[in-house]
Formats: structure tokens, C-alpha cells, sequence
């Protein structure tokens, strides 16, 4: 019954066309079309997505900042780098945001020219070969992602509560 | 993807690193998957992150029976929302603890079974419709509680995964509270029913806080690593506060004869919780436990084939396009 566990894929999400594209979570899938309408299913129910990708979890080079004192060693071809970054620590709800795309020798490289130019407490390289996304059409993204954004239950103040108090005094 | 590097008490430099970590944790700092960790950190948040996990898997059962049976289409759209909430919950949650090398599978395994726990609550049946709603306004109103502490947490992924379900639960409780403002103010039927519900949901919700904080071992420990930022009394406390009053200005009493308000600490006081019961069903004695397990298991057993058939499809298509 055990030992079917199918891959990881880490799942990263754009939720407006002017907003970095974060890595959001993961998800099991069989392959990588599969990942992506699971992702969707998980991390896109509301309220607005632009844009969904997904990649292997295990071709993600990660290292924190503590870490780059002694980095692991980086395994992976020479290519174009997507590295993302944790820029903060006080707020909870930071992901990883896209800093840039990188010409590199490998992952670690990457994030070495990405230091450059940000700081942050945790990074992440994945060949952009690797990625598999949605496709920035506008009829694709209506198909994907309006469902989200039409979902009538989404935001606390559509209830506008009507405290028992309010009831009373009125 | 990322190594984790876990110390033992019996390493050399253990004692110097822990410092480190503890200095971190009073910074307020994150801890992220690749730093270093005490083995005693990473298997209490395993503990915790699964058994949340497992809580909201399981806790899509309770309501998920009300879907076909829902007064309105707007009720029916609103609780299939929920149900699906609870469902993308579990798996924010699962990646979390997988972020510290337990595998999806392990933890479905001790799920399954029956050696994993989950919250008690959900070992309650849901008989009426009233239920639905006392369970988004009490129920969920206890899990925000909890959970909004838990966003604080020292530990980036649990942290993160926390925030993201909060603002999900306060829709959840929001639309709770509104259908039991809505019954209560209803016909004389409609009120007793949801008073009804409100006196089976009233204890075991305010025993998912957990026990009290002198019969809580883990607490102290959890405190000082920053898992926990809150004790269980506490959250308690907040969720009295927040609640009672305007469970009584909607006309409901919950069923403790003992409940009162302090004028002096300004908190109200609640009477004895009954924790023979909570115990009874902790240990598989509830009145749900043996159902909520077994539909699992069903579900798993039967979802086997569309598992297969996506397994199957894949390889068909990476053979074709190998051709």
C-alpha cells in the first residue's frame, strides 16, 4: 500500500501582473501538468492570480543565510536561474519573491550575483529549463484563474456583521 | 531540497549552538528549513503540524454530511467554500511538516492508521443544521484563537501556512456567526434548535484549547522555543471573552450554570470542564472516533483507482511524446 508517494513539485504564484511571483508551497503530482492544476486547485481559490508556475522540489537549490557561511555544494548545469529570496523576518507572511533570472554556472552562483543586489534570510535557485507554467494568455489566464476571483464567499466583510449588539441598540 | 541540520544534546558544540538558536528565537527571528535545529524542535513541530494536518482532513467530515442537505443554494455554495478550505488547509499544512523531512506519506500512514491524532471535535456527530452554524462561529472561533497565535510561530513554514488559513477561517467563522444570529432571532423552532446545538458544542470547544496549562507538559518547552506563544488557559480565556457576551445578547445561554463575569479581572470565568470526557475520547472513546477513521480509510481506498489512472495517463504521455 506504501512507497507510492508521487513527487514534490514547489509551486510558485503571481498574484498580480505588478507583484513578484512567490513560491507559495507544494504539492504531490505525477508530473508537472498534473502539479499545476493541483497548485491551482490548493493555492489559487481565491482571491486573484496572474500567473502559475511549478518545478521539481528536489531541483531547487536552497540555502539560508545562515547556511552561506558553509553552502552546500551546488550540483546543477550551467543555464538561466530563477532566485528567489526571504527578505524578511518580522512579518509572517513572507515567501520567497522572485529577485531575478541569472546567467550562471550553477545555483550557487546564482545566488551569489543575486546577493549583489538584495538581501534576504533564505534563497532559492531553479533552473529556468525546469519550470512549467501557465501560459500568459488572456484566454488562459480567464479559464484559470476567474473561477478564484468570481468566488462569492471569499472576504469577511461580505458578511458585514450585524453584531447580536448592533441588533439590540438599533 | 534542503538539508536539514539537526543537533543532538549529546553533540559537542550543542550546548553553543542551542544558545545560538535561543537567541535567535528571542530576536524574533524565523527558523527556516536549512538552519540548524534541535532534534526536540523539529519533533515537537512534526507532532503539532501533522496532528493539525491530520484535524483538518478529518474535519471536513462533520460538515461535509450537510453539502446535499443544505437549507439554500447560497448555504450549500458557502459550505462547499468551507469543506474546500479545509481540504487546501490540510495540505498548506502536510507541505510544512514535509519542510522538515517527515515524508506526506508517514503522516497519512499514522493518520490511517489510527496511530496519529487529531482534534477531538471532530469526534462529535453533527445532527442538525444548527450545528453547521455553531460550528463556524464556536468551533472555528476557537481554531482562529489557536491559530492566530500560531502564525507567530518561530518556524518560517508553520508561520507562513498559519497566516494564509487565518484569513480563510475568518470567513468560516464569520459565516457561522451570521446563520446562528439568524436562527436565534428566529421562530421559537428554529431558536431551540440552535440552542440545542450550542449546549452539545459548548464543552468540547472549549476543550480543544487543550488541557489546562498546569496538565500540559509540552507547554513550557514549547514556549521557549517560540512554537507556542500562547498557553492553553489563555487562548481559552480569549475565546470566553470574546464570545460569551454575545452569545448572551443573542438570547443563547451555553449550558454552564457556573459561568459568570468577573467584575475585578474583567474576564469571565467558566465552571468545571468536564475532562473525563475529553480523555474518554482522546483515547478512541468517542462518539464519532471509529466512523471519522474508517470513512477516511474509505476515501483512501477509494480514490485508488483515479491515483492509478493519473500514474497510468502519465506514463502513456511521456511514452508517446518519447516517441
Amino acid at each position: 500500500m506504501w512507497g507510492t508517494e508521487w513527487p514534490r513539485f514547489e509551486v510558485i504564484k503571481q498574484d498580480v501582473k505588478s507583484a513578484p511571483p512567490q513560491m507559495v508551497g507544494s504539492v504531490h503530482a505525477v508530473d508537472p501538468e498534473h502539479a499545476l492544476v493541483v497548485a491551482r486547485h490548493v493555492f489559487v481559490r481565491r482571491p486573484a492570480a496572474h500567473a502559475l508556475w511549478v518545478a521539481p522540489a528536489e531541483a531547487f537549490y536552497a540555502v539560508t543565510r545562515e547556511g552561506l557561511k558553509d553552502p552546500p555544494p551546488p550540483e546543477g548545469p550551467p543555464g538561466v536561474y530563477w532566485v528567489f529570496a526571504r527578505r524578511s523576518q518580522r512579518r509572517s507572511m513572507v515567501y520567497g519573491d522572485l529577485v531575478g533570472r541569472y546567467q550562471a554556472e550553477n545555483p550557487l552562483e546564482a545566488i551569489r550575483q543575486a546577493l549583489l543586489e538584495v538581501q534576504g534570510y533564505a534563497f532559492y535557485a531553479v533552473p529556468e529549463a525546469l519550470l512549467h507554467g501557465t501560459e500568459p494568455k488572456e484566454e488562459v489566464l480567464e479559464s484559470w484563474f476567474a473561477p478564484a476571483k468570481e468566488k462569492t464567499y471569499r472576504l469577511q466583510s461580505y458578511y458585514g456583521l450585524v453584531t447580536a449588539k448592533e441588533e439590540k441598540d438599533a | 531540497m534542503v538539508k536539514l541540520r539537526i543537533g543532538y544534546p549529546e553533540d559537542p558544540d550543542y550546548q553553543e549552538r542551542l544558545e545560538e538558536f535561543e537567541a535567535r528565537i528571542a530576536r524574533g527571528e524565523k527558523i527556516e528549513p536549512g538552519d540548524w535545529m534541535p532534534a526536540e524542535y523539529r519533533r515537537q513541530l512534526i507532532r503539532m503540524i501533522s496532528q493539525h494536518a491530520h484535524s483538518e482532513w478529518v474535519g471536513m467530515l462533520p460538515e461535509g454530511a450537510w453539502i446535499p442537505r443544505a437549507p439554500s443554494l447560497r448555504r450549500k455554495l458557502i459550505l462547499l467554500a468551507k469543506v474546500q478550505d479545509e481540504a487546501g488547509h490540510g495540505q498548506y499544512l502536510y507541505h510544512a511538516a514535509e519542510t522538515l523531512g517527515v515524508t506526506r506519506e508517514e503522516m497519512v500512514e499514522a493518520l490511517l492508521s489510527g496511530k496519529a491524532k487529531y482534534s477531538n471535535i471532530f469526534n462529535y456527530p453533527t445532527l442538525t443544521w444548527a450545528d453547521v452554524g455553531i460550528i463556524g462561529w464556536l468551533v472555528d472561533g476557537m481554531a482562529i484563537k489557536n491559530q492566530t497565535m500560531l502564525a507567530q510561530c518561530s518556524y518560517g513554514p508553520y508561520s507562513r501556512a498559519m497566516v494564509r488559513i487565518c484569513a480563510e477561517e475568518t470567513f468560516h467563522h464569520k459565516q457561522g456567526k451570521e446563520a446562528v444570529l439568524l436562527y436565534a432571532k428566529g421562530s421559537p423552532k428554529q431558536r431551540r434548535m440552535v440552542q440545542d446545538a450550542l449546549n452539545r458544542w459548548w464543552w468540547p470547544t472549549l476543550m480543544m484549547a487543550g488541557p489546562h496549562d498546569t496538565d500540559s507538559p509540552h507547554t513550557p518547552l514549547l514556549l521557549r522555543w517560540g512554537i507556542k506563544t500562547k498557553t492553553n488557559d489563555q487562548i481559552r480565556q480569549e475565546f470566553l471573552d470574546e464570545h460569551v457576551p454575545e452569545l448572551l445578547e443573542a438570547g443563547l445561554v451555553p449550558p454552564d450554570p457556573e459561568l459568570r463575569y468577573n467584575e475585578k479581572t474583567g474576564h469571565w470565568v467558566h465552571g468545571p470542564i468536564p475532562w473525563d470526557e475529553f480523555w474518554k475520547v482522546i483515547n478512541g472513546e468517542g462518539p464519532m472516533n471509529r466512523h471519522r477513521l474508517l470513512a477516511r480509510q474509505r476515501a483512501h481506498e477509494e480514490g485508488r483507482w483515479v491515483r492509478e489512472a493519473l500514474e497510468a495517463y502519465s506514463k502513456r504521455r511521456l511514452a508517446q511524446a518519447a516517441d
